[in-house]
């Protein structure tokens, strides 16, 4: 179950990015300190049900990632409140965490721990995750020796062992391999048999179509549609 | 809790896998800072202090760990920019694992310190329990300067040169290589007030001169030390994850 109340996230944009000291002192006595403000999201407010899967659609900048990052608690909101019941997963990016030069187990012990998991929890479900992924030969090998599609696998079956009850998704399947694609929607129909609720942001209109009964459709960061899959997807392709 | 350990072993794996000498030259560093500080202190200055090996080292293990783990807190959380932006791992936690990371390479020093010391035939008596609560109260002052400089590191990326000419300037304003008896009567009064010169005047005592450090001394220390972390602590929580965005 989620629940959005008016979330808005404001950003103030310098006109130019100052990162130094020197640079912010330089902006003060030239008196360039303009900043824009920046709408990423405003007004945004949805209800989702258990045992959903949502889509979320909306070109690029149109604030997925950034509704994604409030949602997962990674960032907070402007203004505007929303409730989460349960534990919440969230995969923005399938290989952030992954340290190149630590071997496959380690960085699952490592990434698990990020997610919160119990060393001992991890230990015990490494052949789950390795089989899962289907990289048990390449347990003590290094992640930087991974392919792309093998190092998404590994991250998802990770991911799938917190047990979440809320599972936000950004952009998943932009990497990964053909076998990626059939695990990740198993697991999804499996979940929404469960209760789980799923919330998934992708360009991949045809995944969308297929597996997720309602869409969000944001536009310049406002909520433009929330219905029926195949409405919002009609009505995308007008804008 | 479990998360700072792993991290930590993250780094630490990180640094011996990407070299050996790299490992080796964090356990070196301190010795050659004694050699060449020794030999311009004592031979070409003639400061005429006792022992004065183990009377630099001590303090070079100590200031070691300040300047190395208020560093590498603001490295840690630059380098961990990804994790920091994409999951919800806390900037907190990533700040303390990096403290704790120096604070292994601390012990080990201190052990190497020990082995001179007894090598040197230095004796020890019950005053040297001092040293664990001194230990206690370095950590958390270095914890309390951490959580201050870090949101300043990550909204400015130039201040790691600041901090090291701050630094810089730290080393000589406090006793590392002459003692603090030399400060004149104007200005010992807001040189004490440096925490780092009282835990090493007192870490020296403990130690080398056997004598247990005043309370009251101690318990100055104490309040400076905890009036700097709770300093830290309203900066960090306040402007901590904001400034993740930042990055």
């Amino acid at each position: 179950m989620i629940e959005a109340n008016e979330l808005a996230k404001l950003y103030k944009i310098p006109h130019e990015k100052r990162t130094t000291l020197f640079e912010t002192l330089l902006g003060y006595v030239k008196n360039q300190m303009s900043y824009e403000d920046f709408y990423a999201l405003k007004n945004v407010s949805f209800s989702i049900k258990r045992g959903e899967m949502i889509g979320l659609i909306g070109k690029n900048g149109s604030g997925k990632t950034t509704l994604l990052k409030i949602l997962s608690g990674i960032v907070p909101p402007t203004s505007g409140t929303f409730q989460i019941e349960g534990r919440v997963a969230p995969l923005l990016s399938l290989t952030v965490g992954f340290h190149g030069e630590l071997t496959a187990q380690e960085n699952l012990y490592l990434y698990g721990t990020i997610l919160g998991i119990p060393r001992k929890t991890i230990k015990e479900s490494l052949d789950e995750v390795f089989a899962f992924a289907g990289v048990e030969r390449f347990r003590d090998m290094k992640l930087k020796n991974f392919s792309a599609g093998m190092t998404a696998r590994l991250a998802f079956a990770i991911m799938i062992q917190t047990n979440p009850d809320v599972l936000l998704l950004d952009e998943i399947f932009a990497v990964g391999d053909k076998d990626f694609f059939p695990q990740c929607l198993s697991i999804f129909s499996e979940y929404k048999n469960r209760g789980k609720t799923i919330l998934l942001a992708s360009h991949n209109l045809s995944i969308i179509a297929e597996h997720c009964d309602r869409t969000i459709l944001l536009h310049n960061g406002e909520l433009k549609a929330f219905g029926k899959t195949k409405e919002v997807l009609d009505y995308y392709r007008t804008l | 809790m479990n998360l700072i350990y792993e991290l930590s072993r993250l780094d630490f794996k990180l640094k011996y896998y990407s070299s050996f000498l790299g490992l080796l030259w964090s356990f070196l560093k301190p010795f050659m800072m004694l050699g060449i500080l020794y030999v311009v202190f004592f031979y070409f200055l003639k400061v005429g202090i006792e022992n004065y090996q183990i009377y630099l080292l001590l303090g070079i293990v100590i200031w070691n760990f300040f300047a190395d783990a208020t560093k590498d807190s603001s490295v840690s959380i630059t380098s961990k920019a990804q994790l920091l932006q994409k999951t919800r791992l806390s900037p907190l936690i990533v700040v303390l694992s990096a403290i704790v990371h120096s604070f292994w390479t601390f012990l080990i020093n201190l052990v190497i310190f020990f082995i001179f010391f007894f090598g040197f035939g230095l004796t020890l008596n019950w005053s040297v329990l001092a040293l664990l609560f001194l230990v206690l109260l370095l950590v958390l002052f270095t914890v309390g300067v951490s959580l201050i400089i870090v949101p300043i590191y990550m909204r400015f990326r130039d201040f790691g040169h600041i901090w090291d000419i701050f630094l810089q300037m730290l080393f000589w304003i406090t006793p590392l290589v002459y003692q603090y008896k030399m400060v004149p009567d104007e200005y010992i009064k807001w040189y004490l007030l440096n925490p780092l010169a009282r835990i090493i005047v007192d870490a020296r005592n403990a130690t080398i001169y056997n004598f247990f450090p005043e309370p009251k001394q101690l318990l100055i220390t104490t309040i400076i030390v905890a009036i700097v972390l709770a300093i830290g602590w309203i900066v960090f929580k306040k402007h901590g994850r904001e400034l993740v965005e930042q990055l």
